[in-house]
């Protein structure tokens, strides 16, 4: 009897136990390493009746809609590729390829959008395929001349992640209620303790970003952050960071006894009124939520003269893939002058371009010359004036992580 | 082991697999055997985890809002069910409006909790708008604040219409008879209420308080929306340790799992342990 029944046990876990080891074996691929030895129109052969799956942030309507209703209609008609977006960002990204990996599954992404700390995570995990991207043809018109574009968080993207969008971070001011914003750190410091309960910042990434800023302002510039982490460097610049929050502190919102949990909550609490200054790592991103009616009319970037941090982001290929051949074509569509334009006009998402308008045909560069401005927006050259690059992912961890001690766990 | 008995035993272990597979792979992730940033058998994690002051504030904070939110929502329930029991049209009305809230997301409450209570949110305004605020701002925190209070009144909210809907039952089943049988021995009103209605009432709720208890004490959505950055509910710290931008920092998100889990464990026991014994007494 016993016999008998025990089989029926086995087969009843049997699938769970498969599925848990991933036992499914993953199909033979080409790696991108590979397709970028062949000629391009081989690669567009390859590429043809695939669908992409595009691992990325999908927390914003206008990059939504740019994705899901401009590219991928394009790549669909002129390269026979269906582009699917799906959600998930930067560590989930890392967790999600660890666990395929682990599993020895199917990879579940073609393309994944990332930078800085991500980039470098899979990096040393060697989570990406590559190098590759220094061979799509679309590359030639980028400014790799830029430390911003060139780098990534001080990083070498050494052709394993093609930049697609740049963007610089900013604070955001309401001009009706503060007419005269501070315009660097110093003058926000006073401006702070002048204002009590009007400032904060958020948990995540901006507001690490903001550290950042502060980390430049503070420690004597970007330039003593540069080539690589430096612990004493460190040591000296944060200090000086939480000195100055620590000053400021109880003139923050709620006493600096708590911080809103993402920068969303942060524009809500400025629409709203509770403090008047929020920020974003996109400096247009005061054009896009006022066309949103999240943000007021009166919304207007501010940048901060002790300079701000710019950086890029990219697309990568994970190690395993399974159309990156695809991935690729989807990656130098992107970098397509046709594809950067329609991504900085201020009514789609306002992203910056990553092409060289001295790289571009003449035709080209003239259309991003003509791009309109809105009243909203700063000009290409006070931002270009102010921005800074960023430094080692290294930075942007400890710094996160001694907040979190230091600061945020201090509440009471 | 009878036929019957076997099924029975097969039928919970399919059901038992996906929380035991789940259960052996953050063990080996908190040894360091497995899962993001894994280098190899490290078993100073456990116990470095464990010595951080964050982590026990984190989950005596959440317990806490479990306790208050599980306790607000329970006398909500027996409230309800107890002036809403008759067969007439009003309580019948009233039962059904106890309900609404129970289709509602997590999510969908938590947010409206916020844009609700927060200090520039809807009552502020009512309450400036009516004179008993001179600003909207002067509004006491109750979201993103220490006492959890946003938190604890939207789970309330939200966990009451469950409970309220066992109350009913448990009234309904079992609650007339008996207490006719107490009033026709001669029991005062009061005495029914508090020899026959009580007991019956809280111990027909109490498993379905331990699983709200529970729940509520690892929900992530809710707790994301309005709970303060400090102390860190025990939820968020376990997915803020999972995303962490070092790597070999994610491997403390599995230890918290198992925490959490072991917290859980412990309510669901101590309420078999209170079974068992009261289960002695019964004819």
């Amino acid at each position: 009897m016993c016999s008998r029944r025990r089989p029926g046990l086995l087969a009843l876990a049997a699938p769970a136990i498969i599925f848990a080891l991933g036992a499914c074996r993953p199909a033979e691929r080409t790696s991108a390493a590979e397709l970028a030895r062949l000629p391009w129109d081989s690669v567009l052969v390859r590429a043809r009746g695939t669908t992409v799956t595009w691992r990325m942030w999908r927390g914003d309507p206008s990059v939504n809609a740019f994705v899901d209703r401009w590219v991928a209609p394009r790549v669909k008609e002129r390269y026979g590729i269906t582009l699917t977006a799906v959600e998930g960002q930067g560590p989930e990204i890392v967790n999600q390829l660890v666990l395929e990996r682990e599993a020895k599954a199917r990879g579940s992404a073609d393309l994944v959008w990332i930078n800085g700390e991500t980039f470098g995570n899979l990096r040393r995990e060697n989570l990406l395929d590559g190098p590759w991207a220094g061979t799509l043809p679309n590359a030639r018109y980028v400014d790799s001349a830029s430390p911003i574009v060139r780098r990534d968080f001080g990083q070498d993207p050494a052709g394993y992640e093609s930049p697609w969008g740049r963007v610089q971070f900013t604070l955001i001011y309401d001009s009706a209620r503060t007419p005269d914003p501070p315009r660097n750190v110093a003058a926000l410091g006073k401006w702070i303790l002048a204002h009590p309960g009007r400032f904060t910042h958020d948990q995540q990434f901006t507001g690490v970003a903001f550290l950042k800023v502060l980390l430049y302002a503070l420690g004597g510039g970007v330039q003593q952050y540069q080539g690589g982490f430096d612990a004493r460097r460190y040591a000296d610049g944060s200090a000086r960071v939480f000195e100055w929050l620590e000053h400021h502190r109880s003139a923050f919102w709620r006493q600096g006894k708590t911080y809103p949990p993402g920068v969303a909550e942060l524009h809500r609490l400025f629409a709203n009124r509770e403090v008047d200054f929020s920020m974003s790592y996109n400096p247009n991103e005061v054009v896009t939520k006022v066309r949103q009616g999240i943000l007021p009319t009166t919304a207007r970037p501010l940048l901060l003269q002790d300079g701000t941090i710019a950086n890029t982001h990219f697309v990568g290929i994970p190690f395993n893939a399974p159309h990156a051949a695809g991935a690729m074509v989807v990656a130098n569509f992107l970098l397509s002058p046709e594809a950067q334009l329609e991504k900085q006009r201020p009514a789609v998402w306002a992203d910056g371009t990553v092409l060289s308008r001295d790289r571009l045909p003449a035709e080209w560069a003239a259309r991003f010359a003509r791009l309109a401005g809105d009243p909203h927006a700063l000009s290409p050259d006070s931002l270009a004036k102010y921005a800074r690059p960023e430094v080692s992912p290294l930075y942007h961890e400890r710094l996160a992580a001694d907040w979190r001690a230091r600061v945020r766990q201090g509440g009471e | 082991m009878n036929r019957a008995s076997r099924r029975g035993l097969l039928a919970a272990l399919a059901v038992a697999l996906p929380v035991l597979i789940g259960l052996g792979y953050s063990v080996l992730a908190s040894l360091g055997f497995t899962g993001p940033g894994a280098a190899g058998f490290e078993p100073g994690r456990v116990a470095a985890v464990l010595r951080e002051p964050v982590v026990w504030s984190g989950l005596a904070w959440s317990l806490w809002v479990a306790a208050a939110s599980t306790a607000v929502a329970a006398a909500g329930a027996v409230l309800v069910a107890v002036l809403f029991r008759g067969g007439g049209r009003g309580d019948r009305a009233a039962r059904l409006f106890a309900l609404l809230p129970l289709p509602i997301p997590h999510l969908a409450a938590a947010v409206a909790g916020l844009l609700l209570l927060g200090q520039s949110g809807l009552l502020s305004r009512l309450l400036a708008a009516l004179g008993l605020l001179s600003s909207p701002s002067e509004m006491p925190a109750l979201v993103y604040d220490r006492a959890g209070l946003g938190l604890i009144l939207t789970l309330s909210w939200k966990e009451f219409p469950f409970l309220a809907l066992v109350a009913f039952s448990v009234l309904a089943t079992r609650g007339g008879r008996l207490e006719e049988v107490a009033r026709t021995l001669g029991a005062t009103p009061v005495a029914v209420f508090r020899r026959v209605t009580w007991p019956l009432l809280w111990r027909g709720l109490l498993p379905a308080t331990v699983a709200v208890f529970v729940f509520v004490a690892s929900t992530y959505e809710a707790t994301a929306v309005l709970a303060p950055s400090d102390p860190l509910a025990l939820p968020l710290l376990t997915l803020e340790r999972y995303t962490d931008a070092d790597l070999s920092r994610r491997g403390d998100a599995f230890v918290l799992v198992l925490l959490g889990m072991a917290v859980s464990l412990l309510a669901v026991a101590a309420h078999e342990w209170a079974r068992s014994r009261w289960d002695r007494y019964e004819p």
